[in-house]
């Protein structure tokens, strides 16, 4: 049984690799789901929304001679997959890519260097963050395919019934207003949050924090990479306004974001990506519920942002086919927008960076949810492509629960992360 | 009772006869398994745990760095404070998960509707990961999880079950001994099949009562297999990683990071490569000693499941 | 006589108490993912934990027919963990009769590597034997989620513990009349440990069943490979799992099916176990 079965498994590939004679076969590396991929359907599995394999079978049509194959894996393993089997050769031609993997991906020479007609479009076309996104070592390394950037989210009800009919504008304004949106059960423990942070990843606790320290005027590192400035006055200011909420009782390290659609949270720092669930949460309410605000401030407006990027690996047999194939998908005009654009904006729901697209999709895009994103995207700082990024995200994100639990003072945790920071750039750029 | 010499005491068998021929052929398929898919990829890994290698580039262009990964763990806190944490859940899962394993499958063995009790305790292990870390997460909620509702019953204070560093751990324990009760249970009553019932008729006649019958007959004749689970136990515990690492990410201070997640996350979202080897390494040295202890300890008890 | 009575009595209760006490827990996820098959994405994120749905929403299931080829994934599945599971109870009990009752040169030291095989952490293999599969060219087939795990240590280490058990005795008066190794392997010894047989194939069988990391870093290159929970990985969306969870909710119930069969399969196994009377006379 077995071995009849490993026999046409044989066959099968013989077969499949006949009739794909003669054609560029390109793979295409994303980290989408299913819906993504394959399209929103309805329960008749008629396609309701086009998904990236439907746009690839326009362009097969229009390109006969040129194949295709979408190799989908989930976000928190794609990275892996891609190492596991690059060092094994195992390649594919095209990757959509987080910004932040960028730094070590061009340094070994894993990617294509991206073709002047492309690198210039990019920067004419896309909006300054997601260009920033995609710039590694002042060289554009692919065309951005998603923009992401973080604002207030906040129950307008549970506002208005402690007397707010506006949400805060500075971080201090926030600060006062929380424990007005917090109420406690009879044994002390919370049953409504004024405010709750993201936690759970390192870019889910770390971005919102970028986020006031730039509003605060500083930044994480030296233009050059080559010193951390988590110690400077405006980096310790940044987190001690975080741990104000905590020490005035509006929220605690147990407090979730996940139970804002419950009504049990009143204001959080969030992303694009989770309009579909509070929809889900407050169904009918959801209009005259939920707002959003750009985030409070210290000092100036600002807010933290990261990019997806689609490049070409330099290994790659076939990297002029699948520039051509980029361009169409992403570059080309489809009549007043570009096809990953659209789908984006309508598919994915998430914010197209490419100025053209925003302006078009305007019904997408100009809800209420995520119109105060896009509006957001001008303060929008990218987070910095730095080598170990990922790595060094992980040890702030340490220090800053640390500090959330009250086991180091922000001076302590931040001190404590810059040094292990510093070792790590010293590693890297001396 | 010759077959049981194992367990107990002097061994009064005849030594066996040489056969080596049938001893290799009997072994061959295995051996060849392990020369290809076990003793490549460790000599691979060992020379790359003297590499600085982000698995990007070749790893003929990664330069060599001698054993100074290993010289850096071996001071490095962060990695002693792992190997401690990792310490900690392997002595508390592995004793209390074999200890209740141990009375529970006694307890069901002969009992009425047996099949239907030994599948319901089996569940876990066939449960997905998301429904458990739904479910543990609904027990372990400050607010308005079960176990805080009980406390407060007591006039307790709430407990941060996962996020209070000094608890995260130990909670994390309960659910994994929950977790594993039903696979040992699987295996000890395997074992209890195997005594035969000759012995607890015959103490019954010597008007033994059960918790006699348990220390006296069940407990030594099921050495071999409580010898097993402790070793495998305690193998497997030492490189514990799904259970922390899902229900453990909000832990501050890494309280519940074990030393698999530490080579996971040093590996594949540091991309060092090389330190992660030197990890590995030490994990199983420290594995292999910790079992030579282990064998020699239930040899000193009178077993001799290894020899 | 009568308090003897009373007290055996209330040991059967106590008993059973204990008995239903802990199976309450140990079933309650299990129950609650059924429940939650069955429940709507607004009742799944309810701030108030529900163990039952309003009213039961059947159509989850067809819809996660309708959006995943299950058969393909189930057809995959089966023939992953069958085949590994077959693999390792033959080199299991092949090896660990070997250890248990065969004297040979290198047999401690043998055993002892044995043990040391399940002492690294799986992280370190995964390069090493991804780049075997692309050696061996079985990247595009089945040989490549199976081979690896032909062997496994913990069965080798489970195996020689039963066979040890068997007596010496039995073996030798087999040997007297003559027989092989070979024979006395497949005559005495497999009919001896079928519980033990029984207790590895659930094990594996489970274990493969529910593989996720390698198989979907083959899988990926090879997507009509996809096993089970390779495929329902596919219904989640990055961060935010909240439309699609009722579906993977009710596509894990799709998964946990079959390992329910066949543990309820393999435990008539345990009804059998073999009995000494007769060799226990010492």
């Amino acid at each position: 049984m077995k071995r009849s079965l490993v026999l046409l498994a044989v066959v099968l590939c013989v077969l499949l690799s006949f009739s794909g004679f003669g054609k560029t076969k390109l793979i295409f590396a994303v980290h989408w789901s299913d819906y993504q991929v394959e399209g929103v359907k309805d329960e008749n599995g008629n396609v309701v929304v086009k998904g990236l394999k439907q746009y690839i079978e326009e362009y097969q049509k229009l390109n006969p001679n040129v194949e295709i194959e979408i190799q989908s894996v989930p976000f928190d393993e794609y990275l892996k997959r891609i190492l596991i089997s690059h060092t094994s050769g195992v390649i594919a031609d095209i990757y959509v890519l987080y910004s932040l993997w960028g730094v070590q991906l061009v340094d070994s020479g894993i990617l294509d260097e991206v073709p002047k007609d492309v690198v210039s479009k990019v920067k004419s076309d896309f909006v300054k963050a997601a260009v920033d996104g995609a710039t590694i070592d002042k060289a554009i390394w692919g065309v951005p395919v998603e923009v992401a950037n973080y604002a207030l989210v906040y129950n307008k009800k549970l506002l208005q019934e402690a007397g707010f009919n506006e949400p805060p504008k500075t971080w201090d304004e926030l600060v006062a207003m929380a424990p007005k949106l917090t109420k406690r059960n009879p044994d002390g423990t919370v049953a409504q949050y004024g405010f709750a942070f993201l936690s759970g990843w390192d870019s889910a606790v770390v971005h919102p924090y970028l986020a006031l320290l730039y509003s605060n005027g500083g930044k994480p590192f030296k233009d050059d990479f080559t010193e951390c400035l988590l110690t400077s006055k405006e980096a310790i200011e940044a987190l001690e306004a975080e741990l104000k909420l905590f020490k005035n009782g509006a929220t605690d390290p147990a407090a979730s974001v996940w139970n804002f659609p419950t009504g049990k949270v009143a204001m959080m720092i969030m992303a694009p990506w989770y309009e579909t669930a509070l929809k889900l949460g407050f169904k009918d309410e959801y209009e005259a519920t939920v707002g959003v605000a750009p985030i409070p401030y210290l000092k100036k407006p600002a807010t933290v942002g990261y990019t997806w990027f689609i490049a070409v690996d330099s290994a790659s047999k076939n990297k002029k086919a699948a520039w051509d194939f980029i361009r169409w998908m992403t570059l080309q005009d489809a009549g007043g927008f570009t096809r990953m654009g659209e789908l984006m904006a309508k598919n994915i729901g998430s914010i197209p960076p490419n100025k053209k697209d925003i302006a078009f999709f305007k019904e997408e895009l100009n809800d209420l949810y995520t119109s105060a994103f896009v509006k957001e995207l001008e303060n929008t700082y990218q987070e910095p492509n730095i080598a170990q990024g990922q790595e060094i995200k992980t040890i702030l994100m340490r220090e800053i629960i640390e500090a959330w639990n009250g086991r180091k003072t922000a001076e302590q945790a931040l001190n404590d992360a810059k040094k292990q920071i510093d070792k790590i750039l010293e590693e890297f750029y001396k | 009772m010759a077959g049981l010499s194992e367990t107990k005491g002097p061994v009064r068998r005849k030594k066996l006869k040489t056969n080596t021929g049938a001893g290799y052929a009997f072994l061959a398929p295995a051996l060849l398994f392990y020369s290809i898919f076990f003793v490549y990829p460790v000599v691979f890994s060992l020379i790359v745990s003297t590499k600085r290698w982000n698995m990007l580039v070749p790893l003929s262009r990664a330069r060599s760095v001698g054993f100074s990964h290993y010289s850096y763990l071996l001071s490095d806190q962060v990695f002693l404070g792992v190997l401690r944490n990792t310490l900690i859940y392997a002595l508390a899962t592995v004793s209390l998960t074999i200890v209740i394993a141990l009375i529970l499958a006694v307890l069901i063995n002969n009992a009425k509707l047996s099949v239907l009790w030994r599948f319901i305790y089996f569940a876990p292990v066939v449960t997905p990961q998301v429904a458990i870390g739904t479910i543990w997460g609904y027990l372990y909620r400050p607010n308005n999880g079960l176990f805080n509702s009980i406390l407060r019953l007591f006039g307790m204070k709430p407990v941060y079950w996962l996020t209070d560093p000094n608890v995260a751990l130990f909670s994390i324990i309960i659910t994994a001994v929950w977790a594993g009760i039903g696979g040992s249970m699987l295996i000890i009553t395997a074992g209890l099949k195997n005594i035969p019932q000759d012995y607890y008729d015959a103490a019954k006649i010597d008007g033994a009562g059960p918790f006699r019958q348990f220390f006296y007959i069940t407990v030594p004749l099921l050495s071999p297999t409580l010898l097993f689970l402790t070793a495998t136990g305690f193998i497997g515990a030492w490189q514990v990683f799904d259970l922390p690492f899902t229900m453990g990410r909000n832990a501050p201070a890494r309280s519940v990071m074990t030393v698999s997640w530490y080579v996971y996350e040093t590996a594949f979202q540091s991309l060092r490569m090389g330190r992660a080897s030197a990890g590995a390494f030490l994990l199983f040295c420290v594995i292999f000693g910790f079992t030579l202890l282990i064998l020699w300890l239930f040899r000193r008890g009178g077993i001799k499941g290894y020899e | 006589m009568n308090r003897k009575k009373a007290i055996r009595i209330l040991l059967e209760i106590i008993r059973y108490v204990i008995i239903v006490f802990g199976a309450f827990w140990m079933i309650l996820p299990f129950f609650w993912l059924f429940s939650a098959s069955l429940m709507t994405p607004e009742e799944l994120i309810s701030d108030v934990p529900k163990w039952l749905p309003e009213k039961p929403q059947w159509n989850n299931y067809v819809q996660v027919l309708k959006r995943i080829p299950l058969l393909m994934y189930y057809k995959n599945s089966f023939i992953v963990a069958g085949s590994v599971t077959l693999l390792v109870l033959a080199t299991s009990s092949m090896a660990g009769f070997a250890f248990a009752k065969l004297r040979f040169f290198g047999r401690k030291v043998l055993f002892s590597f044995v043990l040391s095989t399940m002492m690294f952490p799986v992280f370190i293999f995964l390069i090493p034997v991804y780049y075997l599969m692309k050696l061996f060219g079985w990247l595009d087939n089945y040989l490549s989620l199976i081979v690896p795990f032909a062997v496994s240590g913990y069965g080798i280490f489970l195996m020689r513990q039963f066979i040890l058990t068997i007596p010496d005795e039995l073996l030798d008066c087999a040997r007297l009349d003559g027989a092989k190794e070979l024979k006395i392997y497949t005559t005495i010894i497999l009919p001896l440990i079928k519980p033990a047989l029984a207790t590895l194939a659930i094990l594996t069988f489970i274990g493969q069943w529910n593989s996720f990391l390698w198989p979907l870093i083959v899988t990926s290159t090879a997507q009509r490979l996809m096993t089970l929970p390779v495929g329902i990985s596919r219904l989640s969306l990055a961060f935010s799992t909240v439309e699609t969870q009722h579906l993977i909710l009710t596509a894990l119930v799709y998964q946990v099916i079959p390992m329910v069969v066949v543990f309820l399969y393999l435990q008539r196994y345990y009804i059998r176990g073999f009995v000494l009377s007769g060799f226990g006379n010492l």
